[in-house]
C-alpha cells in the first residue's frame, strides 16, 4: 500500500516517531503549564534529558549496562540451551513429560522472584546469583512453548519423513524443530521480559552496581529523572531484543514470515 | 508366477480417543505382480488411504500381514514411496529441497541428488519454481512436487493416493501420459487410488473396486486394452464399455449421505 508519495514503511516510521515525540511533548507541557510540578513525585522529559547526559557523560550508564548485561546474556543463553531441548523432548516423548510435569508446573506457577534472596545467599550478589535467577525466569517460556510446538506438529509430515527412510534424528531436525520454531520465538519474547525482571530483582538485594541497582538507588535518592532514564533504557533494551528476534525469525524462517504477511 | 506384493486378509480398526471405533478395512486382500499397474476405486472413506498406509509401513493392521518380494512388511522401506493425498510438503523447504528429501535422508550428497531432482522438477513442469516455498504454489503444483519427491527415491513400488485430484483437466492428461511413460520405462509397480473411473480405466491393468466401509474387495476388473494407450483410445466403444462396467459395480456402494 502507498500513501501519496511515501512508502508504507516511511509512513509507519514517521507516525511512530511522531507519536512518541508528541507523547513526551504533552508530558512536558502538562507538568510545566497545567499541573504543579513536584519533583519528589514525578519527573518530566526535560529533567530526564539532563539526567541522560549526566549518566552518559559520567560513563555510569555503560558500566551499569555491562554489569547487568553479562548475567542477562549468560542466563538467557543457558535458558535457550536447556529449555528448547527439554521442551522438545518432553513434547515428543510423553513419558518424559509425565515425569517432569509436576516439577515444571509447580516452578512455573510459583513466584520465582521469591527465590531471589535465597539465590543471593547461596551464590552471592555477583554475576553467579543473577545469572541463575535470570536463567530460572527465562527458561520456562522456552520449555513450555517448545513443548506446545511439538504437540502441534503435523503427523502427516512425520509420516512423510518416516516413509522416506527418516530416523528419529531426522524427525527431530527436519520436522519437529522447524515446525516448533515459531512457538520458540513466541516463547523467547516472553522470556526477554522475564529476564529483565530478573535483572532488577537480582540487583534489588544488596547489589552495588548494575542498571537494576541504579534504578532502585536513584529512586531511594528521589532522583526521579535519573530513575526514569533507567526505566527507559530497560524498555529500549527490551524493544531492541524483540525487534532483533523478529529479524532473526525472518532470516531463519522465511517461509513463515512470508506466509503471515 | 508368485505375486510381488501380497497380503493375507487385512483388518484395521481405528480407535480414536473419546469416539467410537471405526473399522476401516475388513478382510481386504490384494495381490500385485511386479510391474503391474493397479488402480483402486471405492467410495470416500472406504479405507483406500488406510490401505496404502499399511502397505507403506506406517500403519500396522490388527489382523493380517503383507509381504513384498517374499519379505514381510514391518515398516517403511526404500523400495516403496507414496504420493500423499494431502501432499505433505514440508512448508520450510523449497520445492527443490522437498524433492531432494528422500535422497537426502538416504545420505546422498548434494552433488549426486541435485541433477536428478532438477530433472524431476522439469519433468513435472515446475522449472523455474525450484526456490519457491509450498505456500507460494497452487494445489496442482504442490501435488506435482509430491509426485517428483516420490520419484526422486526411484522406488520399485509407487503408491499414489489420488495424485492428480488437484490438477486441472489438461495438466491431468499430461501427467497421466507422463506417468505411463515412467512406469513403462522403469518397470515400476504402481498402486493408484483414484475417484475417476476414466482415469482408472485408462491407466490400469486391473481395477479393484472396493465396497463401502469397512472396505473389502468387491470385484477386480481386468482392463484388456492394448498398450501403449493413446488419447484416441479413450473415445473407443471398448473403453466406454469398461467405464460402464466399473460404474455399475461401484454405484451400489456409493452413499450420497457420506
Ligand atoms: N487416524 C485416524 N483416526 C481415526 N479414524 C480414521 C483415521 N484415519 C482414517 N480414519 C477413518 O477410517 C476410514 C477410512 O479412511 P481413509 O482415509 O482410508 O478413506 P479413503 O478411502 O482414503 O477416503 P477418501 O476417498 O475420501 O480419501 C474413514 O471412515 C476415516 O474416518
Ligand atoms: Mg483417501
Amino acid at each position: 500500500m502507498r500513501f501519496g508519495v511515501l512508502s508504507e514503511r516511511s509512513v509507519r516510521f514517521l507516525l511512530g516517531a511522531g507519536a512518541v515525540t508528541g507523547f513526551f511533548l504533552v508530558w512536558e507541557f502538562l507538568l510545566t503549564f497545567v499541573f504543579t510540578f513536584n519533583p519528589f513525585f514525578i519527573t518530566k522529559p526535560s529533567l530526564m534529558w539532563d539526567a541522560t547526559g549526566d549518566l552518559i557523560l559520567s560513563g555510569e550508564l555503560w558500566k551499569d549496562l555491562y554489569i547487568s548485561g553479562t548475567p542477562f546474556v549468560f542466563g538467557f543463553a543457558a535458558a535457550v540451551v536447556v529449555g528448547i531441548p527439554l521442551g522438545v523432548v518432553m513434547g515428543w516423548r510423553r513419558r518424559v513429560a509425565f515425569a517432569l510435569d509436576p516439577f515444571l508446573t509447580a516452578l512455573y506457577a510459583s513466584p520465582l522472584v521469591a527465590l531471589a534472596p535465597l539465590l543471593i545467599v547461596m551464590f552471592g550478589v555477583g554475576i553467579k546469583g543473577k545469572t541463575i535467577l535470570i536463567f530460572l525466569l527465562a527458561v520456562f517460556p522456552f520449555i513450555f512453548n517448545a513443548f506446545a510446538g511439538v504437540r502441534s506438529v503435523d503427523t502427516l509430515l512425520i509420516n512423510v519423513v518416516r516413509s522416506l527412510g527418516g530416523k528419529e534424528r531426522d524427525l527431530y531436525f527436519k520436522v519437529i524443530l522447524p515446525s516448533t520454531l515459531p512457538y520458540i520465538v513466541a516463547g523467547a519474547r516472553i522470556a526477554i521480559g522475564r529476564g529483565i525482571v530478573g535483572i532488577i530483582v537480582g540487583e534489588f538485594y544488596a547489589a552495588s552496581e548494575g542498571i537494576g541497582h541504579a534504578l532502585i538507588w536513584f529512586g531511594d535518592m528521589y532522583q526521579l529523572g535519573h530513575m526514569f532514564v533507567c526505566i527507559l533504557v530497560l524498555m529500549i533494551v527490551a524493544v531492541i531484543f524483540t525487534v532483533g528476534l523478529r529479524k532473526a525469525e525472518l532470516a531463519i524462517a522465511p517461509w513463515r514470515t512470508q506466509e503471515t504477511r | 508366477m508368485e505375486p510381488y506384493i501380497r497380503s493375507t486378509d487385512i483388518t484395521l480398526t481405528f480407535t480414536p480417543k473419546n469416539r467410537d471405533p471405526v473399522t476401516a478395512l475388513k478382510d481386504f486382500r490384494i495381490e500385485l505382480n511386479s510391474g503391474e499397474f493397479v488402480s483402486i476405486v471405492g467410495p470416500s472413506g472406504c479405507g483406500k488411504s488406510t490401505f496404502l498406509n499399511v502397505l507403506l509401513g506406517l500403519l500396522k493392521p490388527d489382523m493380517g500381514e503383507m509381504e513384498i518380494g517374499g519379505k514381510k512388511i514391518t515398516g517403511p522401506g526404500v523400495e516403496r514411496a507414496m504420493v500423499f493425498q494431502e501432499f505433505g510438503l514440508l512448508p520450510w523447504r523449497t520445492v527443490m529441497a522437498n524433492v531432494e528429501l528422500g535422497p537426502e535422508l538416504k545420505g546422498e550428497s548434494v552433488a549426486s541428488r541435485r541433477p536428478r531432482a532438477q530433472e524431476l522438477i522439469n519433468l513435472v513442469g515446475l522449472t523455474g519454481f525450484e526456490g519457491h516455498f509450498p505456500h507460494e504454489l497452487s494445489g496442482g503444483m504442490k501435488q506435482r512436487v509430491g509426485l517428483a519427491r516420490a520419484l526422486a527415491t526411484d522406488p520399485e513400488v509407487l503408491l499414489m493416493d489420488e495424485p492428480f485430484a488437484a490438477l486441472d483437466a489438461q495438466t491431468r492428461d499430461l501427467m497421466q501420459a507422463e506417468l505411463l511413460q515412467i512406469w513403462d520405462k522403469h518397470k515400476k509397480t504402481v498402486l493408484f487410488v483414484t475417484h475417476s473411473i476414466e482415469e482408472a480405466a485408462y491407466l490400469s491393468d486391473r481395477v479393484i473396486v472396493m465396497t463401502a466401509r469397512p472396505g473389502k474387495t468387491k470385484r477386480i476388473i481386468k482392463i484388456n486394452l492394448p498398450r501403449p494407450r493413446g488419447y484416441e483410445m479413450r473415445l473407443s466403444p471398448e473403453f466406454n464399455d469398461i467405464k460402464l462396467d466399473i460404474w455399475n459395480t461401484l454405484k451400489d456402494e456409493l452413499n450420497p449421505r457420506e
